[in-house]
């Protein structure tokens, strides 16, 4: 990702304390990139499809989604997102949340998301987890918009 | 009803074949009468003849006595006579009247007898003449006359009695046919009505028969309907569980979380005032330092154990919901087999104390979901292995049987016992009973019980304290699939 700095982060997550804590990890482990955070389904998904620097208009992004959310479900999002035309379909998601559930999991991964990581409850574990995915951010791949 | 109309039935019945009964005596003694009069007939006419015969012989001979053969023919009809008579007398010795006319009949017999003897004696004697003058005089005609008079009167009075026995006989006979007829029409309408009462008993019997059936049907929806409620309660129990669990879950990440975070910055702080201590110990109040060093720590570490038991209560709650979500796969199962694997993956722990573990006698066969009963009986066994009294080394007793369709297990110990008030509260999330000397939650036995419920089985509890305890698991022999949730 450091040779793709313009790829931003967008982080649709509903808890506030959990954006930061995500955030905080994130930048401990080194990433930089831009990180855009929405509370709810539907300010996210406007973004995501129709801002003018969203990944549907302008560069490539990052999704880290999480399912539970006050206006509809993560999974709808993740489908939107899979299961449209142009470039936002491209974009990996890295599914972030509480639910540890098998067949919600499944489900995911079936709808198409690229990583599915269980918040642990222990924060320890969960500053690991996230800056483990910081340093995963760091290395991987996400296509390039005008490709 | 129905018993009443068959009584009236066999009455009527009976009726006819009294009235049949006497009929056929009355037609029997009416033929009997009737021959009667014709033996009684034929009598007269019998001495009637012998009469007349022996008249006509006497004639005869008195004509010509040259001709020995008339005098034959005489005698032979005066022999036979008296035996006539007698048997005509004997006929009628029940008809005061006919007897009347015998008697009568008689004096002229025997006047004519005493003539017609010395006739026929001065015939044979050869005197012809006088015999002729006799006959002459003796008016024989005229006494014939009421002779004849007397036997048509005797007919007539026999064909009179026959007559009114005629009568008889018919009045009897439309008697018989008037009962006859009475008993049919009665048989008659106790089989119309006794048809139209089993028609009727009938169409109710099917008639509640249908209501019956409906009824069972109503019952069986009910029934259907009841399940239904109560499976769509407890899938709204199991998603409200879980949803909650993992709901709150959230929250705690960020106590957690801001808690470490609170921890770091506190460790930074405490730097900060320690080197503050050796380079200007007087910009530092005791406050600062109180709180840098004690206060903060203390308070962090409060938040922590109680985020981290919290956290410990909302994952076993979450494991029940799940428990209850999971889909059962009934199977056979080794008991003898699952108890020994138990036992195994104790090794270390039974060894360290000097337990044991022993199975009496043979575990039962049963098929039920392998996850359940052996989530079950290790939850059972691992506590009877820790609550232990402190005095004796553990033991614990595993055994088992089957009766009817259904198995029980028992699981017992030496342990410490419980006591008989909190016998119900163990069951219950988070209820612990005791001295709180071991590490634990107070889940265990309330998921044992979630899970037998769920297996439709059991689980009661025999104890007191200091004396161990003994869980018993009933459960049925064949786990069936209807529920499923």
């Amino acid at each position: 990702m450091n040779a793709h700095q313009s790829v931003s982060i967008v982080m649709i997550e509903d808890d506030e304390g959990h954006a930061r804590l995500i955030e905080k990890n994130i930048r401990r482990a080194g990433i930089l990139n831009d990180i855009k955070h929405f509370l709810d389904g539907t300010s996210a998904l406007d973004y995501l499809f129709n801002a003018p620097d969203g990944p549907m208009l302008n560069g490539p992004a990052l999704v880290l989604l999480d399912l539970n959310l006050p206006d509809m479900s993560g999974t709808d999002i993740l489908a939107k997102i899979k299961q449209s035309d142009g470039p936002v379909k491209r974009t990996p998601v890295v599914v972030l949340t509480t639910t540890d559930d098998s067949r919600e999991i499944q489900r995911c991964y079936d709808l198409g998301a690229n990583v599915y990581i269980t918040k642990p409850v222990n924060y320890e574990s969960f500053a690991q987890a996230i800056r483990q995915l910081g340093l995963f951010l760091s290395v991987i791949q996400v296509p390039d918009i005008e490709e | 009803m129905l018993i009443a109309f068959m009584a009236v039935g066999f009455l009527a019945l009976l009726a006819a074949g009294f009235a049949a009964a006497w009929v056929t005596g009355e037609l029997a003694k009416h033929s009997q009468a009737v021959s009667h009069t014709y033996e009684v007939e034929l009598a007269i006419a019998d001495t009637r003849r012998l009469i007349e015969q022996g008249e006509t012989a006497r004639r005869g001979y008195l004509l010509s006595p040259g001709t020995p053969r008339f005098l034959e023919a005489y005698n032979d009809a005066a022999k036979a006579l008296p035996r006539a008579e007698k048997k005509l007398r004997q006929l009628t010795y029940d008809n005061p009247r006919q007897q009347a006319h015998i008697r009568k009949l008689e004096q002229h017999l025997r006047e004519l007898q005493t003539l017609r003897g010395q006739s026929v004696e001065l015939i044979v004697a050869g005197k012809v003449g006088e015999a002729r003058e006799l006959f002459q005089t003796e008016m024989s005609s005229a006494r014939f006359r009421e002779v004849r008079a007397v036997f048509d009167q005797m007919t007539r009075e026999e064909r009179a009695l026959l007559a009114i026995r005629d009568a008889q006989q018919e009045r009897s006979i439309s008697l018989f046919y008037t009962v006859l007829v009475v008993a049919g029409l009665l048989l008659a309408a106790v089989a119309i009505s006794a048809l139209l009462v089993v028609v009727r008993y009938t169409g109710d019997l099917a008639q509640s028969r249908e209501q019956l059936q409906q009824l069972n049907e109503s019952l069986e929806a009910i029934v259907v309907d009841r399940t239904s409620d109560l499976s769509r309660a407890n899938d709204e129990i199991q998603r409200f569980a879980y949803i909650v669990s993992h709901d709150l879950r959230s929250p705690l990440v960020n106590v957690m979380g801001f808690t470490a975070e609170l921890e770091a910055a506190t460790a930074t702080l405490r730097e900060l005032v320690e080197q503050a201590e050796q380079d200007a110990p007087d910009i530092l109040t005791d406050d600062a330092r109180l709180a840098a060093q004690e206060d903060l720590p203390e308070a962090i570490g409060f938040i922590r154990t109680s985020t981290q038991k919290m956290d410990r209560l909302i994952n076993a709650i979450l494991a029940l919901s799940r428990q209850g979500r999971r889909v059962l796969a009934p199977e056979t199962l080794d008991l003898m087999r699952m108890v020994s694997q138990i036992r195994d993956s104790m090794a270390h722990r039974l060894d360290e104390t000097g337990a044991r573990i022993d199975v009496v006698g043979n575990l039962p066969a049963l098929v039920s979901d392998r996850v359940a009963i052996e989530q079950i009986l290790s939850n059972l066994i691992e506590n009877a292995v820790k609550y232990r009294h402190p005095d004796r080394p553990v033991e614990v007793q595993v055994s088992g049987a089957a009766g009817g369709d259904r198995v029980w297990i028992e699981v017992s110990d030496n342990g410490r016992g419980i006591d008989p008030r909190d016998h119900e509260r163990v069951f219950d999330l988070f209820r612990r009973s005791g001295t709180q000397d071991q590490p634990g939650e107070g889940i265990g036995l309330a998921h044992v019980r979630a899970l037998a419920y769920r297996l439709g089985g059991t689980i009661t509890l025999r104890s007191a304290l200091g004396e161990g305890a003994t869980f018993r698991l009933s459960l049925p022999s064949t786990l069936s699939l209807q529920e499923k949730s």
